[in-house]
């Protein structure tokens, strides 16, 4: 290693351990110059992808507001829930948007703590993905406990009825876990962002915007020692969210594995919940930066090293899942227990829902298997459909958990196949516009790469005037 | 921003961060002290180099996190055994597992808002709409150093750092 070092020593000047490895970004970007690309989106007015995009993201939430409104008016009675499959599509979109949401911390916390250098170029958006993810999956349990207007009462407060929440219950896990986890992603979002609010504040032209920003960026001043206590602040945030976001779908997958229904009640849920969650978000992610990229022009920022890089975790994953779904089946043949077989492998692969069970096979085990090909994983096209195919597998795979072990549960008169309406089918179109309407306004008021962590790891991190100096002597 | 007391000292702003480095070290070599570095992102070393102690973040965190947790559980023991005691499934009032995820959340909970708070303090942060920094150049491409000086010092301070590589200096009087 030392020999590379010098073989090029006009690159190892500031940062000698960096040389090891190949740069993360194009190696003469100058400070200037990344604090223009990545503000320019802000400065400048939005082009008309923005605003289209823009367009047809708050129709489908106006869409999703109007279905809303309806169902609180008249009764969940409108939704598919009928006698035995209770929990319907609600659920499956709250586990769904979890899961998508946990790609952000994972890219902020885990991949921190790995030193992993490249998710400078990702984490902030997929931070703020996160955050909205989490805002989409906090309303349907809240709408689906039917009397929306009463769930405070899911929070353990003194009250005249003297009644306390059961703590031993899974559901009362859940309202723990994602509220501390909407909370501290927030929390870690903001701090990460107030360095780059700064810096917008220091360039912009526009006296009442500087005021405002000026107040999001909290005086940030940019001492070694503010750097000092922020820096030893956003490990720790790194270091506890890692464990919070494995227990949080670990616990969203109790509300299954701790109940006694067959195709729910199962050890593996936990770490296979969680493994689900990070694959159906980092093809999020894609999905996301994809559009993002192109839309304000970061190609140097997100490049296609980094789309290969979240590939081959989405090729890790997707290993992960299938291995999930083959020790299932496999469990359950195992067991010869009549109920299991029936469940894990009759309804979902040969029965009523074998379209569904084969949707999420194609979709999860064998379509992500085209990662393994280079090609795949630097084509912007490939990359950007399987992401979508993976995200459509991901939301059957819980439609598949929730709505089959339901239907047809141990009294077999109470079998009843579960479909959807279009009041079902309207929410989650109205949680993907509050999803997309969210992002689109974050992509436009702030900076959607961490400025200060690209500048950080740049292999001359020096202004442009600088660099021109050094290119003349 | 009301003009308050601001004592006598001297900013170089550089462009380059290795300059900086060395400049923090020669200026501290000629005896100065109180030195403080602006910087557009955490330069490694800087640290180090201006002799600052390790952060008490973690501390803060970590009682924090204890806090937390005590009181997670405690809120769970005392609602389930003491206040309302209802035999349910036949489980122990006090079901130490069952009371482990909300105890954990509880503790991440607190350990995350107090580290957040600690920072807002540490780096003295309260939202300022008319906040202007010392340069505005700071957040783009320069690096300051802040040096405190006595009055009849400032002269020779200037040209300390003009030596050592400084692009623009400026009396902070």
């Amino acid at each position: 290693m030392s020999d590379e070092i010098t073989e090029h020593p006009p690159q190892t000047r500031h940062s000698q351990a960096m040389t090891a490895e190949p740069p993360i970004y194009r190696a003469d970007l100058t400070l200037t110059q990344v604090n223009k690309d990545i503000t320019a989106a802000i400065f400048r007015r939005p082009n008309a992808y923005w605003f289209a995009g823009m367009f047809v993201a708050s129709c489908c939430l106006a869409l999703g507001a109007v279905v809303v409104w309806i169902q609180l008016h008249v009764g969940m009675g409108v939704l598919g829930l009928k006698r035995p499959g209770m929990w319907g599509t609600y659920i499956v979109d709250f586990v769904f948007w979890v899961g998508i949401a946990h790609a952000g911390t994972l890219i902020s916390a885990i991949l921190f703590l790995f030193r992993q250098r490249w998710r400078t170029a990702i984490n902030r958006s997929a931070e703020a993905m996160t955050i909205f993810a989490v805002m989409c999956a906090g309303l349907f349990p809240l709408l689906h406990i039917g009397r929306t207007l009463i769930a405070y009462w899911l929070i353990p407060y003194p009250n005249s009825r003297h009644l306390w929440v059961n703590f031993r219950s899974p559901l009362i896990w859940d309202v723990f876990a994602v509220s501390t986890y909407t909370i501290i992603s927030l929390l870690f979002w903001y701090q990460g962002m107030i360095p780059d609010l700064a810096t917008v504040r220091d360039m912009h032209p526009k006296p009442f915007a500087r005021k405002v920003y000026g107040i999001f960026s909290q005086r940030w001043k940019g001492t070694a020692r503010d750097w000092h206590h922020y820096e030893a602040a956003y490990g720790l945030f790194a270091a506890i969210a890692t464990p919070l976001v494995l227990s949080v779908h670990s616990v969203v997958s109790s509300d299954f594995a701790v109940s006694s229904i067959p195709g729910w009640h199962d050890t593996i849920f936990p770490p296979y919940f969680v493994a689900g969650a990070i694959f159906s978000g980092f093809a999020m992610v894609i999905t996301v930066l994809t559009v993002v990229r192109k839309a304000f022009n970061l190609e140097d920022y997100l490049t296609i090293d980094h789309m290969e890089l979240m590939a081959k975790i989405i090729l890790a994953t997707s290993m992960i899942v299938s291995y999930g779904y083959i020790v299932e089946v496999f469990m359950a043949w195992y067991s010869e227990n009549p109920v299991e077989n029936h469940i894990y492998i009759w309804i979902r692969f040969f029965g009523p829902y074998l379209w569904a069970g084969w949707t999420i096979v194609f979709c999860n085990c064998i379509a992500p298997l085209i990662f393994w090909f280079r090609f795949a994983r630097r084509n912007m096209v490939i990359l950007f459909i399987a992401s979508i195919v993976i995200n459509i597998g991901m939301w059957f795979e819980r439609y598949v958990i929730i709505v089959t072990s339901l239907s047809q549960d141990f009294i077999p008169t109470n079998w009843r196949y579960f479909a959807p309406t279009i009041y079902d089918i309207g929410t989650f179109i109205g949680s993907l516009g509050l999803f997309f309407t969210m992002f689109m306004l974050f992509a436009r008021f702030v900076p959607v790469i961490a400025i200060s962590e690209v500048k950080s790891v740049l292999r001359e991190p020096v202004g442009e005037r600088a660099a021109l100096e050094e290119s003349h002597a | 921003m009301p003009s308050k007391y601001r004592p006598p000292a001297v900013l170089a702003l550089f462009l380059d961060p290795q300059k900086l480095l060395d400049a923090v070290k020669a200026v501290k070599d000629k005896g100065y002290r109180g030195l403080d570095a602006y910087t557009p992102y955490p330069v490694h070393g800087l640290s180090e180099a201006l002799g600052l102690k390790i952060s008490w973040m973690p501390r803060v965190t970590k009682t924090g996190f204890f806090v937390g947790a005590g009181l997670g559980f405690t809120l769970e023991a005392w609602t389930m055994a003491w206040a309302w005691p209802l035999n349910i499934a036949g489980k122990p009032f006090i079901s130490v597992p069952a009371y482990m995820p909300v105890t954990f959340e509880s503790g991440i909970l607190i350990a995350g808002i107090s580290t957040f708070c600690a920072v807002l303090i540490a780096a003295r942060l309260r939202p300022a709409p008319n906040f202007h920094n010392i340069d505005d150049s700071i957040t783009n491409d320069r690096f300051g150093l802040y040096v405190p000086v006595r009055p009849y010092e400032s002269g020779n301070v200037q040209t300390l750092l003009k030596e050592l590589g400084a692009e623009e200096v400026r009396d902070l009087a």
